[in-house]
């Protein structure tokens, strides 16, 4: 945060401070050069002083005349020693007198270029300070803001215990403040549907956020985002057709302030509201989005899925609400793509679960999604969606990207070891928007870093057979088969 | 109310520039003797490189008056510990109170402002 206080001015001025004092060094240097040349010019004197037993000079008279004269006693010489005191002696001890002091000279200046060197290098430093703070430079501020000072914390809290004690029950026991979970228990019934459409809200409210802040990029590739960025890609990718921007309430700048990117060097930078004006640094804002709490359901064989314990209890009190098991999509409002997945929902045994995810299982290490693309948006996203699994989203992107996967299988390399088709097949209305076809295709969870190279390894070829298809008529070339 | 205020700053602005002359006095003493002091050990040291053979002499005025080797060399001495103890005893902790002194009132003044 330091950068925020450095203005240019200031840096500049600290810089001119410090190329005063170089100068100043400069300038006694110089001064005591001159005083060691003139030494050395005296011991030169001195040395060839005593050769004669007298010279004969032109005597300075006066400031403006000489007269011709004689140098006498060339061998003694009075010297002064300094605080006013005079020393008679020869030649010679002038002349060692004379380097004594030159040593005192030499240390000076030792000293002196010290300091130089040393500012020296200060004010190279204080010119890449003002180098960092205007444009020219590629440094960038990355800064996130922290709203509000709750730390999401999974378990108790802890306090630390004194020594030789034992921490008792009751000091320790605080429940984390992050989980709505938690908190609503405590409240009653009504309250908790109230604080369930809350969240709901707010967690839509991030996604479209989260949606338009990433239309509102310029370059998705500086982004230093954590899991909202997959996010977007996911929707980007998965759901083109669905993506209706008509639909989202506008979102000021202030509010979606979530990424700044900036552009490939050029200096290309948001100006945020907040930013001051003397910055000049390209600043990324980013800020981390809150994770929805989630849960691993077994929902087969060899199948996971990870949903949103908040959107389930959303649908059941739908369901509660409505008194309708399947919901309509016509009725129920759809404000975004993710809210036609959300509705599409199996009911087993009277409650509401997810879609049985037809992605693979992760079981096996390198059961990948098969390709390294780096064209086409939703073979990424189908990439991104096999290999982690952070979106809300994951449960209804799986829908769409399945079928991808299932005819290429045999130019695959990789997946010989990826299971393209179970065995098992289930015949379902293709007219039906609840088509799925039953593989044991899991969605896998987060990445792992193996799985990430495994990945990239694949070659390209299958680029081209993974092409764009829609669910159904994916299903039914499988039925075909 | 505006003129209490006023007063006051007046009030606190002065003693703000006593404790800086009086500072600045300090300093500039504390130089001369520091000088001093550098001076008196070059002739100690040059004094010592000499031998008894050689006349020293003191400049008094206009005069040359001839002073004894060893004499000399016990004047310089002592007039060394002499600046070493005007420095110690008396300059520093005035300095040092004096520089508390004057960044208080430096800190006073803004905030009066």
């Amino acid at each position: 945060m330091a950068e925020r206080n450095l203005h240019p001015q200031e840096v500049s001025r600290l810089r001119e401070e410090q190329v005063k004092v170089v100068t100043g060094c400069q300038d006694q240097i110089q001064h005591w050069k001159k005083v060691q040349s003139d030494y050395e010019a005296l011991q030169q004197r001195l040395s060839t002083l005593p050769d004669k037993l007298s010279y004969d000079i032109m005597v300075p008279f006066g400031p403006l005349a000489f007269m011709p004269g004689k140098l006498v006693h060339t061998n003694e010489v009075t010297v002064l020693l300094g605080d006013n005191w005079f020393a008679k002696c020869s030649a010679k001890q002038a002349s060692n007198l004379v380097e004594h002091r030159k040593k005192h000279v030499k240390t000076a200046l030792d000293d002196l270029y010290k300091v130089v060197k040393n500012f020296e290098a200060r004010v190279g430093f204080t010119e890449d300070l003002e180098k960092q703070s205007s444009e020219k430079g590629d440094f960038v501020d990355i800064i996130e803001e922290v709203e509000n000072e709750e730390i999401l914390t999974k378990g108790k809290q802890r306090t630390a215990h004194k020594p030789y004690s034992r921490p008792k029950n009751q000091d320790v026991f605080e429940c984390g403040e992050g989980d709505p979970k938690a908190t609503s228990r405590i409240l009653s019934e009504e309250e908790l549907w109230a604080r369930l459409d809350e969240l709901e809200t707010q967690e839509e409210l991030l996604d479209q956020k989260d949606r338009i802040s990433y239309s509102a990029d310029t370059n998705g590739d500086d982004t230093t985002s954590s899991s909202s960025e997959e996010e977007k890609e996911h929707l980007s990718g998965n759901l083109p057709c669905l993506h209706g921007e008509e639909g989202w309430p506008p979102v000021t700048q202030e509010d979606s302030r979530l990424i700044t990117c900036q552009a490939n060097g050029n200096g290309q930078h948001h100006s945020d509201d907040e930013d001051d004006e003397g910055s000049c640094v390209p600043t990324i804002y980013f800020t981390h989005t809150v994770e929805p709490k989630r849960v691993r359901i077994n929902t087969g064989k060899n199948t996971t899925l990870k949903f949103s314990e908040r959107k389930e209890e959303a649908k059941r009190k739908r369901k509660n609400s409505n008194g309708n098991g399947h919901s309509v999509p016509g009725l129920t409002k759809i404000k975004t793509p993710a809210d036609l997945y959300r509705l599409f929902v199996d009911v087993v045994n009277g409650e509401l679960v997810p879609r049985k995810s037809i992605l693979k299982s992760r079981s096996r290490e390198d059961s990948m999604c098969s390709d390294t693309s780096e064209s086409s948006d939703d073979r990424r996203g189908f990439c991104r969606n096999l290999s982690h699994d952070e979106s809300t989203h994951s449960d209804t992107s799986e829908g769409v990207l399945q079928e991808e996967e299932n005819f290429p299988s045999k130019p695959l390399p990789l997946p010989g070891v990826f299971e393209a088709f179970s065995g098992t097949v289930v015949e379902k209305d293709p007219t039906q928007p609840s088509l799925i076809p039953h593989l044991t295709i899991v969605s896998p969870a987060l990445p792992t870093i193996p799985e990430r190279k495994a990945e990239e390894v694949v070659p390209q070829v299958q680029k081209e057979l993974c092409k764009k298809v829609s669910k159904f008529k994916a299903a039914r070339m499988q039925q075909q088969i | 109310m505006a003129d209490i205020i006023q007063k006051k700053l007046q009030t606190e602005v002065e003693k703000y520039q006593q404790i800086q002359k009086d500072l600045s006095k300090s300093m500039s003493a504390r130089q001369k003797l520091e000088a001093q002091l550098t001076e008196n050990n070059i002739v100690k040291e040059e004094l010592d490189l000499l031998d008894s053979q050689n006349l020293v002499y003191k400049l008094i005025g206009p005069v040359l008056v001839k002073q004894d080797l060893e004499e000399a060399k016990g004047t310089v001495g002592k007039r060394l510990e002499y600046i070493n103890g005007e420095m110690t005893h008396r300059h520093t902790e005035v300095l040092a109170g004096l520089q508390q002194e004057y960044q208080k009132s430096q800190g006073k003044v803004p905030v009066k402002v």
